[in-house]
């Protein structure tokens, strides 16, 4: 825990989930994902998407903040009306 | 408007509407904020943003996310953009622009980093340079709704001119409805400054308070360097992780 | 198309750029953007070690004193981000890929490269041979910042830039060929820009 906060603190570009509130909102059909919580598979942890750590290379990624598991990658095809999705963890997704 | 009571995870909006920019105010030589007529607006909770895009005229599209400034209770929506000097939107939106300008908007977007007056005090603020616009947002919310709820704002910048607000913040700092707002200022100093002077740090969050026992709110916005020490000091003080909102803005390309 | 704000342009191309040194679709920077699929790792040196391994005869390691007694080179090339932007004429140094595979047999012709932090990418063994690729730790002179993939990364400036693994720790060298992490997650398998090769089925 401390470790990966102390690695995040050296990213200057690392942002967190609220800054992709409305690419979520299209992936999961318009709910509202960064008040969402997504249990990690690799530490156990659950945390707000909205807490969770993101990358920008290639594609986006979204890390866990408590042991930096990926949590979703994005890769949007330029100009086509496609994206590509991994979705990793257990995402809790408010229904109704 | 918001509907008062209604949920949190409310739908995200997302088309993209046309906006109107109906007023430009220079907050400081290097912000301004935008006031703008949204057609169908569907209210928004404070510390939520909007995704702004913009198109050129030979097609290229660039988007940005801005934290909207305003209350929902306010009669416009509004954002307050800082410019990034080799940005290629901020010199857009803080330059360029002037009344009668459009562009497009999406959301409002975000339910993590929000606040409303029913879910009460105390608050903690913590505002690194311009992350103080979503936190304004929850201030001039609670004003609004006359909240009374007890709330440190804690406000870092480079100099006393590049502070968002300091007239509106002075102002309802002296309401003494529990609102009290602290400067520390990190790189110069107007003669004869008391207040801070360095970056914000544990003893200066156990100063300013409420104390973690108190388990406040707290709300943390500003370029991610600044968060990350904050947020670690904040833990280090014993505030309990689930009651620490961040908000990370970087150098996205401005 | 969605209606145009007045006044609003993209940034300027660089105008005194050769048109031909730039692939399809990419602008030319002047900065060095830093793009990260994770945390930047920051390994201690005296821990730090490059592998050759996988399906080879004489897998070889190199400690971090061990790779810069190598035969080192300097050189200048192009690179080219997928996220479309080109920076020209960057000067790196660093050991020849053709240095490390230096009296290690193999049939393979995959390679699986590997870095610190779990990042992984794929590339044909004939793309990091006969001179097409390094691994470099020094960028314009000065040690490579940790932010660019330092102590050191893979540079294989012909192919987009993801696949120059920053921090990168090794080759695994493969009989199949096996996507990694930005391939498996939908960009192109080899990633050819010059024939705008950026996703899947380009």
């Amino acid at each position: 825990m401390e470790e990966e906060r102390g690695a995040a603190a050296r990213d200057a570009t690392v942002l967190d989930g609220n800054a992709i509130a409305a690419l979520l909102g299209e992936i999961f059909g318009g709910s509202e994902m960064t008040s969402a919580t997504r249990g990690c598979g690799s530490c156990g942890q659950s945390h707000p998407i909205g807490e969770h750590r993101l990358y920008r290379g290639a594609g986006l990624v979204l890390r866990c903040p408590g042991c930096g598991d990926v949590a979703l990658v994005v890769v949007e095809r330029g100009g086509e009306a496609v994206r590509e999705v991994q979705l990793l963890g257990r995402w809790q997704v408010a229904v109704g | 408007m918001a509907t008062p009571g209604a949920p949190l995870v409310a739908p995200v909006p997302l088309v993209w509407r046309l906006v109107t920019v109906v007023e430009v105010v220079d907050e400081t030589p290097h912000a301004r904020t935008l006031a703008l007529d949204v057609p169908d607006w569907p209210g928004h909770v404070a510390g939520q943003h909007l995704d702004v895009r913009l198109t050129a005229e030979d097609g290229y599209v660039a988007e940005r996310s801005y934290s909207i400034a305003s209350a929902p209770e306010d009669a416009r929506v509004a954002l307050t953009v800082e410019r990034i000097d080799d940005g290629e939107v901020s010199p857009y939106l803080a330059g360029e622009l002037v009344v009668g300008d459009q562009f497009e908007v999406r959301g409002p977007v975000g339910g993590h980093f929000t606040w409303r007056a029913q879910d009460g005090g105390p608050l903690l603020l913590v505002a690194g340079g311009s992350g103080l616009v979503p936190l304004m947002a929850m201030v001039r919310h609670r004003a609004a709704r006359a909240s009374g709820a007890a709330t440190e704002l804690l406000v870092s910048s480079r100099e006393r001119e590049a502070v968002l607000y300091r007239d509106e913040l002075e102002r309802l700092a002296s309401a003494e409805d529990g609102l009290n707002v602290v400067y520390t200022l990190t790189r110069s100093r107007p003669a004869g400054w008391s207040g801070y002077a360095r970056r914000v740090d544990a003893p200066m969050l156990a100063e300013v308070g409420p104390a973690a026992s108190a388990s406040p709110r707290v709300f943390v916005c500003g370029p991610t360097p600044f968060v990350e020490a904050v947020a670690d000091a904040l833990v280090s003080l014993g505030h309990a992780a689930e009651n620490v909102h961040t908000e990370r803005f970087g150098p996205t390309g401005g | 198309m969605p209606p145009f704000s007045r006044g609003f342009h993209r940034r300027p191309p660089r105008e005194d750029v050769d048109p031909s040194r730039v692939p399809p679709g990419q602008y030319v920077v002047n900065d060095f953007p830093v793009l990260s699929a994770g945390p930047t790792p920051r390994p201690k040196l005296d821990e730090w070690s490059f592998s050759v391994q996988g399906a080879v005869d004489g897998a070889a390691s190199w400690t971090w004193e061990e790779l810069n007694a190598l035969p080192q080179e300097t050189f200048t090339v192009d690179i080219h981000c997928v996220t479309k932007w080109t920076k020209l004429g960057t000067t790196w140094t660093g050991v020849s890929v053709d240095t490390l595979m230096d009296g290690v047999a193999t049939e393979a012709e995959y390679v699986s490269v590997w870095a610190d932090g779990g990042y992984t990418t794929n590339v044909p063994l004939e793309d990091l041979r006969d001179g097409k690729a390094w691994v470099v730790h020094t960028f314009d002179g000065e040690p490579l910042e940790p932010a660019h993939g330092g102590p050191a990364r893979l540079l294989v400036p012909h192919l987009y830039f993801w696949k120059s693994a920053k921090w990168v720790r090794g080759l695994t060298l493969t009989v199949e060929d096996e996507p990694g992490f930005w391939e498996n997650a939908g960009y192109n398998n080899y990633g050819d820009p010059w024939r705008e090769q950026r996703y899947w089925g380009d």
